[in-house]
């Protein structure tokens, strides 16, 4: 019996047998459908077919409230279009987690393949959806170690970064749109690198880098290798002259990273060869 | 299998842990928390699901608090009345974070909130069957176990039943609770947002109910429906009422001294605000202990 009540009550909540305003009729439809006894049919009706809906109304406020505080520059920009992908994700898959902040992952795991193939989607609203995505991780991802100070880098080291850091690149200026949510502005087609990190006082941040410095970073934090290598391999990489100048912007950026508390200090564990 | 009642088990429950009212911690307010002087409440409550599974600032947060305030947690999602039992993960998860927060004991609310592999988030109220006694009776001793504090479970508020009952809630709730040996947490606004729903008398109602077996009591404010004004929605998003305040005091005069909880989750006002209606709840909780122990006063 509990099984076929809460196959009901998630067709009731999730599915579309009737419309946002649906009548009285409709919902009796709806009722017949589901396969009630008459008992069971007579008992709804004693009760008011109307306060079934509010079910409906609960659930779908519920999550519509969890995805508009996740990620509100894409609901602002999609409009209409959100409420029809919004229903649809709901309809075909639905929300599996426990944590009512995990189904704008969810969400965008179910929307994004659409996305790319809808013309109606603009670009950007893809790579917004990332990096609202990514803010949200970045956002709850485990803390570092209290009290931690950096150990002395060494060129024939690596680098040790937080976990609560990503390097992320995108076609658009995505960091530009970012501040204000109501922003209705649509954001610069440019190649953009970005560092995305979590502050020691736990704000999310941005910085901006050049391709240069995310080439170097990434070396360092998903190649694991020296800090050598990476300055080395990345500049060949970019056709870039490796110089003073560079040595010396490569060392600012790895003490200002330090300041900002993305730098942890000089890998333990052993680099790639 | 019933485990023995034993309403002893709940007193001992109840002494184990805080007496008085406490507040529902809300990131609104968290910060003010942490930074201010300490505020006279008797306790905080959480909703672990907020913080399992992630680091950041509220964790951290929540972890220095736990150090200067007594911490009960009340959980959402562990769909209590549902044919699948919850994920092996999440209950590990649940069972380190209320460890963490040093809670007592852990509450969730007795109804259905998943379907299969979804997850409503919502409180959909259960059929009130003797197979949903049974369900839900294993469902929170395995719980009890995985969890190794005792559970407590809360009366939910209800706008439609999709089962015809084959008892009256009380008898329900009072069967799950012998069952499963398990304390209730009594929500007086619940039972005054269903009283007005369903037509029936609130008072009635709470007395009908094993009070001995009452590990804490929920007080909230709640709402007539945008869309339809007959209707009363429980939504923690005003004031609590003064109806509401009198089935408190009736409850504690039954029920003794007892974790009193302010819960508030919509429109939050500022914490000088909650914490002035802390104390209006302070003096009618004050005022029901006295009619308590009036009841219980040995002739001279």
């Amino acid at each position: 019996m509990q099984s076929r009540l809460e196959r009901i009550w998630a067709d009731l909540t999730l599915g579309d047998g009737f419309g946002d305003e649906p009548t009285q009729a409709a919902v009796r439809a709806w009722l017949e459908r589901q396969g009630l006894e008459a008992s069971e049919a007579h008992f709804l009706e004693q009760q008011g077919i109307e306060r079934l809906l509010v079910y409906r109304r609960l659930v779908r406020g519920n999550l519509r409230e969890a995805l508009e505080l996740c990620m509100p520059r894409v609901v602002a920009r999609l409009g209409a279009m959100f409420d029809e992908y919004f229903a649809r994700f709901l309809r075909e898959r639905g929300p599996r987690t426990h944590y009512l902040r995990d189904v704008t992952p969810e969400f965008l795991e179910f929307c994004v393949p659409l996305w790319a193939i809808d013309a109606r989607v603009p670009a950007y609203v893809i790579e917004l959806a990332d990096h609202e995505a990514l803010q949200l991780t970045i956002a709850s991802m485990q803390a570092c170690p209290k009290g931690h100070i950096p150990a002395e880098l060494s060129l024939e080291a690596g680098v040790e970064f937080i976990d609560a850091s990503r390097i992320v690149h995108y076609e658009h200026a995505i960091h530009e749109v970012l501040d204000d949510a109501a922003n209705p502005s649509t954001p610069r087609r440019e190649s953009t690198w970005l560092l995305v990190y979590r502050s020691p006082e736990h704000e999310v941040r941005t910085l901006k880098l050049t391709p240069l410095a995310a080439a170097i970073l990434l070396r360092l934090s998903e190649l694991k290798e020296t800090l050598n290598q990476a300055v080395v391999t990345a500049c060949a990489e970019r056709r870039t002259p490796l110089g003073e100048e560079v040595l010396g912007e490569t060392a600012a950026l790895l003490a200002d990273l330090a300041d900002r508390g993305v730098l942890l200090g000089q890998a333990s564990t052993v680099p790639r060869e | 299998m019933p485990r023995a009642p034993s309403a002893t088990t709940q007193s001992a429950t109840r002494r184990s842990g805080p007496t008085g009212v406490g507040l529902g911690l809300r990131w609104e307010f968290l910060e003010e928390v942490l930074e201010g002087p300490r505020i006279d409440v008797a306790f905080f409550e959480v909703s672990p699901e907020n913080y399992m599974r992630r680091g950041g600032y509220y964790p951290a947060a929540l972890e220095a608090l736990t150090e200067r305030y007594a911490f009960l947690t009340h959980g959402l999602t562990l769909s209590l009345g549902a044919v699948d039992p919850p994920a092996p993960s999440y209950l590990a998860e649940l069972e380190a974070e209320v460890r963490r927060l040093g809670s007592p004991w852990h509450s969730d609310h007795l109804c259905c909130s998943s379907s299969g592999s979804l997850m409503l988030h919502e409180l959909l109220p259960l059929q009130h069957s003797r197979e949903s006694v049974a369900r839900v009776a294993d469902r929170l001793r395995a719980t009890e176990d995985r969890l190794g504090v005792p559970m407590a479970v809360e009366n939910v508020s209800y706008y439609a039943h999709l089962g015809a009952p084959e008892m009256p809630e009380t008898e329900f709730i009072s069967r799950v609770l012998e069952q499963s040996d398990c304390g209730l947490l009594l929500d007086v606004n619940n039972v005054y947002v269903n009283a007005k729903n369903h037509g029936f008398d609130a008072r009635e109602f709470i007395l009908d109910l094993p009070l001995e077996r009452v590990v804490q009591v929920h007080v909230a404010g709640h709402s007539l429906a945008q869309w339809d004004t007959s209707l009363t929605i429980d939504t923690h998003g005003a004031p609590v009422c003064d109806p509401v305040y009198d089935l408190l005091e009736l409850a504690i005069a039954h029920i003794g001294p007892v974790a009193v909880l302010l819960e508030r989750d919509n429109d939050i006002p500022g914490l000088s605000e909650l914490l002035a209606e802390v104390r209006r709840l302070e003096a009618r909780y004050t005022a029901g202990v006295r009619r308590f122990e009036e009841r219980h006063a040995i002739p001279a």
